[in-house]
């Protein structure tokens, strides 16, 4: 049906399906009406007449009858709210895990990728808007039970599976279940996301999930408003759970030029970084390329990105990384104790690996990190 | 300037005593509401006096409200049988909207009506969304295909209702089934957004006639259906303003809300701004010394 034809037309929609999988008539297929195609969602609250408040994230989406979130993926039927993304992946691919990225996890592994149609805010500058602005209707999916998520990363010989490229909080359910089904595998699970969501789920999250990457993409509540249609508080709050968490955090900031590079905000926010979460959480100040609809502005000039992990290091946070600028110095990290390059990195390439126990080879200066 | 022309006809027999939409009746309606619109004589003069004969029609509807509460079958085929009138092909007539699901569900029979108009949801096969993102505003999204690539004159046949987000939604948000991602744009009461969607070249260039089925006015709870606030109003509004029929709608909301004892849509908070954003923007008029309202009852 739609998703061949929406497909043609949105050509380059970013679909990426590992070989290997049914083909695509199979999937089409089983698609629409197949098992599973609604799952009851958690967290909402059932209201008179038919209506039902959303309490997953901070809009708490109040919706009547036929009425879906602002997410799209999630739907009121006569009262009662459904997730229509439960095992419907829209993407699954095998990517180093510096890909997230993130930098003290499990260097030099891959995880096993995937995400659902769906987010919950809508970035101005997202780098995969064709699927994360899409309903699920919209995009090539494939099924993919909880099982044989956990099965495909085993299979894969993927140590974890990261969820990720659009917002994982809007499928939550699946994500939930999949990290504990694959934890009881011995598979770790990783989660990308722009930290939008309320404190109850993400507590629920944190029980089945080892490590978690926040997206802060400003630090400015106008910020948020023009350009992310979310709120900065939340965010915030996501970041301070996850730090006072058992999970490993890291924290990305796309430096995007002229709307959030301002070198006193980006100061403040490392500050606002090493009191509340810590001087070892690492920070990794990313290039912006032009995208979907901010295409009138430069990809960040790498000065400024190195200016922002000066001021990051120097109001005292130990791990800071420029991303999205292959071959550069700042992708390695580097013992705080002697200065040795710990973990070498080239891109998404791992040149060495000098931590033994959690500390570095050389001085035995502890390197935080989940590391084995 | 003269006022912005908006019509609004009932009949009584609108209903038959077992509840269905008269045909008859709605016939009756559009030729009166047209005539009265257009000031032509003829139903064919009329249409013609609106659509060129090689116009690509698009009449979009809205079916997400199911049986109920969506634009009716009944109505949009004699809508397109008015537009036909005209001397258009009726192969060049289109009824739309986003999903055949739901379109199926609204008691719609979705297909390639070959031999006359066609009924059709974006997610058809060959159909989809356009391939270029609209960036128009603080709006992005994908158009239709049928509304990009196939319609060269569109009608907004929408269902009148109360919002509970935009307070009103009727013929101008009803492009929001347009666009592949207008959960996205609920925020603020729908503002900027629906005005915005509207202004995008995809409608704006397009649009030419809004209708809104007032059969059943939904006028308080909306959009979902209650039939405890679903009043049967038996009626249609016209115009060409799109933001003057949408001002005039707001008013028969606010009419019948009145009737059954509620607080208007200003005291709750949720009077639909969108249409002072649709003013601003030069869309059309919404002040009722701007609009000149011809109401009409069929006997």
């Amino acid at each position: 049906m739609n998703r061949r034809s929406f497909l043609r037309g949105t050509a380059g929609a970013g679909l990426a399906l590992s070989a290997g999988l049914p083909s695509l008539c199979a999937r089409l297929a089983a698609e629409d009406g197949g098992p599973d195609a609604r799952v009851e969602a958690r967290h909402y609250v059932k209201l008179a007449d038919r209506e039902i408040e959303c309490r997953l994230c901070p809009r708490l989406c109040r919706l009547g009858d036929k009425e879906r979130g602002y997410c799209g993926v999630r739907e009121n039927v006569g009262g009662t709210y459904y997730t229509l993304v439960y095992g419907k992946v829209c993407s699954l691919n095998v990517d180093p895990i510096e890909k997230k990225p993130f930098f003290h996890v499990l260097p030099g592994t891959t995880a096993l990728s995937l995400a659902t149609a769906g987010c919950n805010v809508n970035c101005k500058f997202c780098q995969n808007w064709e699927i994360s602005q899409a309903r699920p209707e919209q995009v090539e999916t494939i099924d993919l039970s909880p099982e044989a998520a956990a099965a495909r990363a085993a299979d894969a010989r993927c140590p974890s599976i990261a969820y990720t490229y659009t917002e994982p909080t809007v499928f939550f359910e699946y994500m939930v279940d999949t990290a504990a089904r694959a934890r009881q595998n011995g598979i770790r699970n990783v989660v990308v996301t722009g930290g939008h969501i309320n404190a109850e789920p993400l507590a629920e999250l944190l029980s089945v999930v080892d490590a978690v990457k926040v997206d802060l993409k400003g630090f400015t509540q106008d910020f948020y408003t023009r350009y992310v249609r979310g709120e900065l508080g939340p965010v915030l709050e996501t970041i301070r759970a996850v730090a006072r968490s058992k999970a490993w955090l890291e924290i990305v900031y796309l430096v995007i030029p002229t709307l959030n590079d301002r070198m006193d905000l980006i100061r403040e926010m490392a500050r606002w970084v090493r009191s509340e979460a810590g001087a070892d959480v690492p920070l990794h100040f990313s290039r912006f390329h032009p995208m979907y609809l901010v295409k009138n502005l430069p990809p960040t000039p790498v000065s400024t990105l190195e200016a922002a992990r000066r001021a990051a290091l120097e109001e005292g946070l130990r791990f800071v990384y420029v991303g999205n600028v292959p071959g550069h110095e700042a992708e390695d990290t580097n013992c705080p104790g002697c200065g040795t390059t710990v973990v070498a990195r080239t891109a998404y390439r791992i040149d060495a690996v000098r931590i033994d126990k959690g500390k570095c080879e050389k001085c035995g200066t502890l390197i935080p990190g989940l590391w084995t | 300037m003269a006022a912005s022309r908006v019509v609004v006809v009932k009949a009584a027999g609108a209903w038959t005593p077992s509840g269905a939409p008269d045909a008859t009746a709605i016939a009756r309606m559009f030729a009166r509401g047209f005539a009265l619109l257009t000031g032509e004589g003829s139903p064919a003069a009329a249409a013609a006096s609106l659509f060129r004969p090689d116009d690509r029609v698009g009449i979009k509807v809205n079916t997400i409200g199911g049986r109920a509460l969506s634009t009716r079958p009944e109505v949009a085929l004699s809508l397109a049988a008015w537009v036909a009138g005209g001397g258009l092909p009726e192969k060049n007539i289109v009824v739309w909207d986003r999903t055949t699901r739901e379109l199926r569900e609204a008691g719609y029979a979705p297909g390639d009506g070959k031999a006359g108009v066609r009924i059709l949801g974006t997610d058809a096969d060959g159909v989809g969304y356009g391939p270029d993102l609209v960036s128009h505003l603080g709006v992005g999204s994908l158009f239709s295909r049928i509304q990009t690539g196939y319609v060269t004159a569109s009608i907004s046949l929408a269902v009148l209702k109360d919002h509970g987000l935009a307070g009103v939604t009727a013929g101008m948000k009803n492009y929001f089934g347009a666009i592949h991602n207008p959960n996205k744009y609920h925020d603020s009461g729908c503002d900027p957004y629906v005005a915005e969607v509207f202004d995008a070249p995809p409608v704006k260039s397009r649009h030419r006639l809004t209708v809104l089925d007032a059969m059943t006015v939904q006028f308080h709870r909306g959009p979902s259906f209650h039939a405890r606030w679903a009043a049967k109003f038996g009626g249609f509004v016209f115009g060409l303003d799109p933001v003057a029929v949408d001002s005039v709608g707001w008013t028969i909301i606010e009419r019948l809300r009145a009737g059954a004892g509620l607080q208007t849509l200003e005291v709750e908070g949720r009077a639909p701004k969108y249409l002072a954003t649709a003013v601003n923007m030069g869309l059309g008029r919404s002040d009722p010394a701007a609009i000149e309202l011809i109401e009409e009852s069929l006997a």
